[in-house]
């Protein structure tokens, strides 16, 4: 205890009259490492939770409601669509119906009847184009031409990715049909039925379940499709605010909907990959932060060990008047623990003062998803008190190296 | 003083180095230090003053014989041991004043009777005291680079008096000084010792020795001779 009160106060004064320069010098690297810490897993990770809170807002929802195991639609659709009405936990919901066909373009302008179709394989998803837009926004990724209206019939939605224009960025990954504009006529065969439509907008996202696929009305689609029951593929439905997914799906769940559809919320339903992918990003994050921790601790034992070098002789003067040697290696890890809080806090008020905020207003252009800045404040802790710690090891190490040193020795500055 | 003695050296050897490079710096040194006796150890440099001055007051370990003070066998303690029994039992002036540059003249004088385990109030109150008792009642709040030598040497004195030690050891405490805080330093140990204070002084000044109760002379790590000054 009194190691303790004498340790803090030598620390104190050696900090109190450090160069201020020189422990700014310090902080600031201490908050670059706690900032390369978080932030570069941070980063990493999330460019995966960007694509997933896309593929949320324009996909999925916070509830997904398919096919039960055995059955291709799911059942009692109307019936459904009258609950979600009902049901106060439910803010807005799309119903989705499902099919592939083939599009044609460029048929008018085909002379040799020898010569290849320009032709792709899509998935075809009816829509009403107002509920859908509610729930998924859809409009807003209309790149070229026109949003769907519910009033007309003959018209398209096409998916970037099946068009020529787009998809070259990607190489020749894509089925796609060429020089396809709105206002363009293509072919939609589905089975035997064929049926010629006027390309609306093309729609363009970075969740792929959007860029490759083409919307037509629901109705439409029913009649192409001979979809006459009415059951859909696929329901997604958005929480009210302040509602979670899984109260959403057990309020669902509590309406008897289970009985005709497989109900799953968002973190059920999206794929492993996910998940295994943001704990690679989260791994290899902490591996590059963890360099930054060395670098740090590296940083902050050469600073200690100078500094207690400088003060060997003084070091030995005070054990020579009594002063225990672990008064002397608290005094150094005390300093080294406040650069290190000193630091981290600078660095947690920059990422959740400014950093999480801004990179959600701004988020990072990359050509998967729009990634943002994940740093969930338990896994900051974890960080901040390996980087403490690793602090503290850094400090105490030289304290010790020098306090240990033979005490008549220091006080005459002999080796 | 009284009869029994409070240091007891006995056969006291140091040598440094091994082998060819072997240096006996001290040769079989016996000595006897009296309660309320005013020592000082006087010699050439080189004479091995300082040395032996170091292994009483336990900042070495001699490479042979015994010591006692205050009835403790001291010689073959651990260093943390020596630690403690210096912080409890011992004080001392070094040459150089070794003061902690970052702590004003007061904190100085506080940090050895934090460590005992005093109170805050209770060391800043001891520590006041003490720099009063040394003409310092000005500076509690300076720091050691705002203070001449010779003060930074009373607030020294300061220090290693205010935990009220059994026996304080100078080493050479007016060498950096001027005649006149040179002076005022010996004054002030006069003082401590007409108080009661066993004093041990290494100093190579004939006219500072003569304050001393008693002076011995060392040679080639040897006392060669003993001066009894003013015993009481």
């Amino acid at each position: 205890m009194n190691s303790l009160r004498v340790g803090l106060l030598l620390g104190w004064r050696q900090l109190q009259r450090a160069n201020i320069w020189t422990t700014t010098l310090i902080v600031f690297v201490m908050m670059i490492t706690f900032l390369n810490l978080i932030a570069v897993s941070g980063i990493l990770v999330g460019l995966i939770a960007g694509a997933e809170k896309a593929v949320k807002a324009e996909s999925i929802g916070d509830v997904i409601m398919t096919a039960r195991d055995g059955e291709d639609y799911i059942l009692s659709t109307p019936t459904i669509r009258d609950i979600l009405e009902n049901t106060p936990e439910v803010a807005t919901y799309s119903i989705r119906y499902k099919g592939s066909g083939q599009i044609e373009a460029n048929y008018t302008e085909r002379r040799n009847l020898g010569a290849e179709r320009d032709t792709a394989i899509v998935t075809v998803t009816g829509i009403d184009p107002q509920i859908e837009n509610t729930m998924s926004q859809l409009k807003k990724n209309v790149v070229a031409g026109e949003y769907l209206n519910p009033d007309e019939e003959g018209y398209i939605l096409l998916g970037a990715l099946y068009t020529d224009e787009y998809a070259s960025n990607y190489g020749d990954i894509f089925d796609t049909v060429s020089g396809v504009q709105p206002g363009d006529k293509v072919r939609l065969t589905v089975g035997t039925i064929t049926k010629e439509l006027t390309v609306k907008g093309i729609v363009q996202s970075k969740v792929d379940e959007v860029s490759l696929n083409t919307y037509l009305p629901e109705r439409e689609f029913r009649r192409l499709f001979g979809r006459v029951d009415q059951n859909a593929n696929q329901i997604v439905v958005r929480a009210k605010p302040g509602v979670s997914e899984d109260n959403l799906k057990s309020a669902l769940l509590a309406s008897g909907i289970g009985e005709w559809s497989k109900i799953q919320t968002y973190e059920e339903a999206k794929p492993k990959f996910i998940t295994d992918i943001k704990n690679t990003m989260n791994l290899l994050g902490t591996f590059i932060g963890s360099i930054g921790i060395v670098v740090a601790s590296i940083t902050i034992f050469i600073i200690i060990f100078i500094n207690a070098l400088s003060r060997r002789q003084q070091i030995g003067i005070l054990k020579g008047i009594g002063i225990d040697r672990r008064a002397i290696e608290i005094a150094y890890v005390f300093q080294a623990s406040i650069y290190a809080l000193l630091g981290s806090l600078l660095g947690a008020l920059l990422i959740y003062g400014f950093l999480l905020s801004y990179f959600e207003r701004n988020p990072i252009q990359f050509p998967f998803s729009d990634g943002i800045l994940v740093a969930p404040p338990f896994e900051t802790l974890i960080r901040f008190v390996v980087l403490f710690g690793v602090t503290i090891i850094a400090g105490f190490v030289p304290a010790w190296m020098i306090a240990i040193q033979n005490t008549l020795n220091a006080i005459l500055g002999r080796r | 003083m009284n009869n029994s003695p409070i240091i007891i050296a006995k056969n006291i050897h140091r040598k440094f180095g091994t082998g060819e490079l072997e240096t006996h710096v001290l040769r079989g040194i016996d000595l006897e230090v009296y309660p309320g006796e005013f020592l000082a150890i006087m010699g050439k440099s080189g004479a091995g003053k300082s040395t032996f001055m170091y292994q009483i007051s336990l900042l070495d370990t001699p490479s042979e014989g015994t010591i006692n003070i205050a009835g403790n066998d001291v010689a073959n303690l651990t260093e943390v041991e020596k630690t403690t029994f210096r912080l409890h039992t011992l004080g001392y002036v070094f040459q150089n004043y070794a003061l902690v540059p970052d702590l004003s003249a007061r904190e100085n004088c506080m940090v050895p009777l934090l460590m005992r385990g005093l109170s805050r109030s209770e060391a800043s109150a001891i520590a006041e005291s003490a720099l009063t008792s040394v003409g310092l009642d000005h500076r509690f709040d300076s720091l050691p680079a705002m203070l001449s030598g010779g003060e930074q040497q009373r607030v020294s004195i300061a220090r290693a008096v205010a935990g009220s030690p059994t026996i304080l050891f100078a080493d050479e405490p007016t060498a950096n000084l001027d005649s006149v805080s040179g002076q005022a330093v010996i004054d002030l140990l006069s003082d401590l010792h007409k108080k009661g204070q066993t004093i041990v002084m290494v100093t190579h000044e004939r006219e500072y020795a003569e304050v001393a109760d008693r002076i011995i002379q060392m040679e080639d790590g040897k006392i060669v001779t003993e001066e009894i000054l003013n015993k009481k």
